[in-house]
């Protein structure tokens, strides 16, 4: 096994709780986001903006701990974001064909 | 004593005043009259139509997307390449290793190129032309005697270009 | 393990096998591969627990029970599609194939030993559902229903994530056995890092199983997919959802269970009440069914939420009871609902049923067994279902809990009776509707297992 270099001393330089910090100010940020804004486009970039601010978590916490396989969840966590945001747009899209809107206010059909 | 990000912060303040400063003395010293032609936007006399903010032709968007889909499907070739060469590895297991990784990675990207070829057979990957249609007019007159006319001065037109 | 390999290849065979001009052996070789996933699945019965891919992923008879029940409602559910012969814009290959890849995603929800699998299965199983809500593309309803699913759905998924991240960040592994080490370990002091993480993969978990308070896509997303579609939705994610957090609360949380029992007691309550007595007001069946889904995750909870021995026993019952039943129910919406279309649209109201008894005994009956089993009346499925979540709860002395959850089963018995009494009391004017031979035998095989479950569970706890 190839061992773990132990952590660089510029990495230690700025403390573990600055990154939590700013990565769940992001990811309130994100969830504030979807709560609040119409734009169906503007919703998924809030989604990004969350899955995004895990990413950042989690390298911070990888590197902290010198365990790799946070950095691997986060390879995944982007080729996944990547799928969603494919079949996302393609919603969007799909919508926007038929609707000529992409304001999640005028998708009121189903209701009861 | 300050930290590395302490004199990067310094860097971008004083760059941010220097940028400032020189902005500002060339405002106090050049003279202002402004015309027309010096506030159009392109001074070579082009006319912009129009606004920028104009939607793409949902053409661009399948495409987009599927290179989407197979650029970042690349990340996982990076933590591959990095212990594929591995002379340690290689070397443990009498140049096998080099074999099995290389097999592993075939098998990744043959699933990718199933994908890519389904959406190429799909016919995703065709640039659909426009189709321009051809105005259709209900006149007395038949399309006949209009192309018996077109066919009599052909030759002309033809000599003129 | 092996149906897992075995699906993502076979999906990718199903896709390709749609460039052929005859359509109509998709559904036969998708019925097929079924049948060859489930044989697959049984070649460990006997191996005991098998660890995968550097113990990534967990085999043991729990898992392969669980992808039994699955693959089973999916065999139904695709064979109830009739090759989407009747649907000209229908992209039968692209279906079935996304089918086929959602359960592989729900294997690996089932079986994951490291919450990397978690995330995946939840993903493949979620990013293909989403596909197939939208799936009747000129159809406003399901434009609607998709975008509300996405959206949610992704939402759910960075919560979840976010949960995740904590729980890495305060165990350092993502592996079951990890974290249930830290957990063991640190049980006098709490970290609030893994607090906080357990939380949020909780609420990201309960979204997608539509528990309340994070069940308001639900009946909006049941009601606008496709009919075919929401069956698939409403068993087989439901079943891979309570799966998942079986293994997940079971394996690595036991050690805490002083901290989240009480949390997962209120929603469970809160579930019950939600989802029973808002299925009061619907007019639409398929409305109503979304809601009921939402209260037979509220039963599903509190077996959970009581975690005793019989859980798991009680989780694969009511797993297994509730899809056969929503599977009978769907089956026998979506020829009725097609009969009676109203301006090109399915009538999926109630008064669609009217009369349904007289000219269609058949479609009736599997009606009324299923609706029997879901309101849990006694000599069938659902009846055991419930009986084994109480008595698991019973030996916790959640003695509150099942007051409600009894008193919920009795609204239950209202809104379920209304459709029965729909097809059997009122008058209406259906003609006999025709059904494909193979149709029929898929209903009334779901229902005699129903009946069978009802009059013998002990046969299922044998098989095991």
């Amino acid at each position: 096994m190839i061992q773990p270099p132990a952590i660089p001393e510029i990495i230690q330089l700025i403390p573990l709780k600055s990154y939590l910090i700013l990565s769940t100010a992001l990811f309130v940020i994100g969830i504030i986001g979807v709560l609040t804004r119409r734009n169906a486009i503007v919703i998924f970039m809030s989604v990004e903006l969350m899955l995004n601010s895990v990413n950042l978590l989690l390298i911070a916490f990888s590197s902290y701990r010198s365990d790799p396989t946070g950095q691997v969840f986060v390879f995944f966590i982007m080729a996944v974001a990547a799928a969603e945001v494919a079949v996302g747009l393609a919603i969007i899209v799909m919508i926007y064909r038929n609707t000529r809107t992409i304001d999640i206010n005028f998708l009121k059909k189903l209701k009861g | 004593m300050l930290t590395d990000f302490g004199i990067l912060l310094l860097f971008i303040l004083a760059g941010l005043g220097l940028l400032g400063l020189i902005l500002g003395i060339g405002r106090l010293l050049r003279p202002d009259r402004p015309n027309p032609e010096k506030n159009a936007t392109y001074e070579s006399g082009e006319e912009p139509v129009g606004n920028a903010n104009v939607q793409f032709n949902v053409r661009f968007y399948v495409v987009a997307l599927l290179f989407v889909l197979f650029e970042i499907e690349l990340i996982f070739l990076f933590p591959w390449a990095v212990v594929f060469g591995n002379e340690d590895l290689i070397q443990q297991t009498d140049g096998r290793w080099g074999w099995f990784a290389l097999a592993e990675m075939t098998v990744f990207v043959g699933m990718l190129i199933l994908g890519l070829a389904y959406a190429w057979v799909k016919g995703y990957l065709d640039w659909v032309r426009p189709k321009p249609a051809i105005p259709a007019t209900e006149s007395p007159v038949p399309a006949a005697l209009y192309e018996a006319i077109n066919k009599k001065y052909e030759s002309k037109t033809v000599n003129k270009t | 393990m092996y149906p897992i390999v075995l699906l993502s290849v076979l999906g990718i065979v199903v896709l390709y096998l749609g460039f052929l001009k005859s359509k109509s052996i998709l559904l036969p070789a998708t019925l097929l591969f079924l049948v060859v996933a489930m044989i697959g699945n049984f070649f460990e019965w006997n191996d005991g627990e098998l660890l995968y891919f550097k113990g990534m992923f967990a085999v043991n008879k729990l898992t392969l029970t669980f992808n039994a029940i699955v693959l089973f409602s999916a065999f139904m559910i695709v064979a109830m599609t009739q090759g989407f012969q009747d649907n000209e814009e229908a992209q039968p290959a692209e279906y079935f194939a996304l089918m086929l890849f959602s359960l592989v995603g729900a294997f690996m929800m089932i079986g994951f030993e490291n919450l990397i699998m978690l995330f995946l299965g939840v993903e493949i199983l979620s990013v293909a559902m989403y596909v197939l809500t939208g799936s009747d593309k000129r159809n406003l309803r399901s434009n609607e229903a998709a975008l509300k699913y996405f959206l949610m759905g992704a939402f759910a998924t960075g919560i979840m994530l976010f949960g995740i991240a904590l729980l890495y960040g305060a165990s350092g592994s993502f592996s079951l056995n990890g974290i249930e080490s830290f957990v063991t370990l640190n049980q006098r002091s709490p970290s609030y890092l893994l607090y906080a993480g357990l939380l949020l993969v909780l609420i990201g978990m309960l979204f997608k199983v539509s528990a309340a308070p994070f069940h308001f896509w639900t009946p909006d997303v049941y009601d606008g997919a496709p009919s075919i579609f929401t069956a698939f939705m409403a068993t087989i994610v439901k079943t891979a959802g309570f799966a998942a957090l079986f293994r997940l609360l079971s394996h690595s949380f036991s050690g805490i269970y002083d901290f989240w029992w009480p949390t997962l007691s209120i929603l469970t309550v809160l579930t019950l009440l939600v989802g029973n007595i808002i299925a009061v007001y619907q007019d639409s069946f398929k409305r109503m069914l979304a809601y009921s889904s939402i209260s037979h995750a509220g039963y599903l909870l509190i077996a959970l939420t009581s975690m005793t021995k019989q859980t798991e026993n009680a989780i694969l019952f009511y797993s297994m009871a509730y899809s056969f039943a929503t599977i009978c129910a769907f089956g026998v919406l979506i020829p009725v609902a097609r009969e009676k279309s109203l301006e090109g649209r399915p009538n999926e109201s109630y008064e669609a049923f009217n009369g349904l008894a007289k000219n269609n005994p058949l479609l009736a009956f599997v009606l009324t067994v299923s609706m029997l089993s879901l309101a849990g009346i006694p000599l069938t499925a659902g009846f055991w279902g419930k009986f084994f979540v109480f008595s698991s709860a019973v030996e916790r002395e959640l003695v509150w809990m099942i007051i409600v959850a009894v008193l919920m089963s009795a609204v239950g018995i209202y809104y379920y009776f209304r459709v029965i009494m729909a097809a059997y009391m009122k008058e209406g004017d259906t003609a006999t509707i025709r059904i494909a031979p193979f149709y029929k035998i898929v209903l009334i095989a779901a229902t005699l297992l129903t009946i069978l479950f009802g009059l013998a569970p002990g046969l299922f706890e044998a098989a095991m």
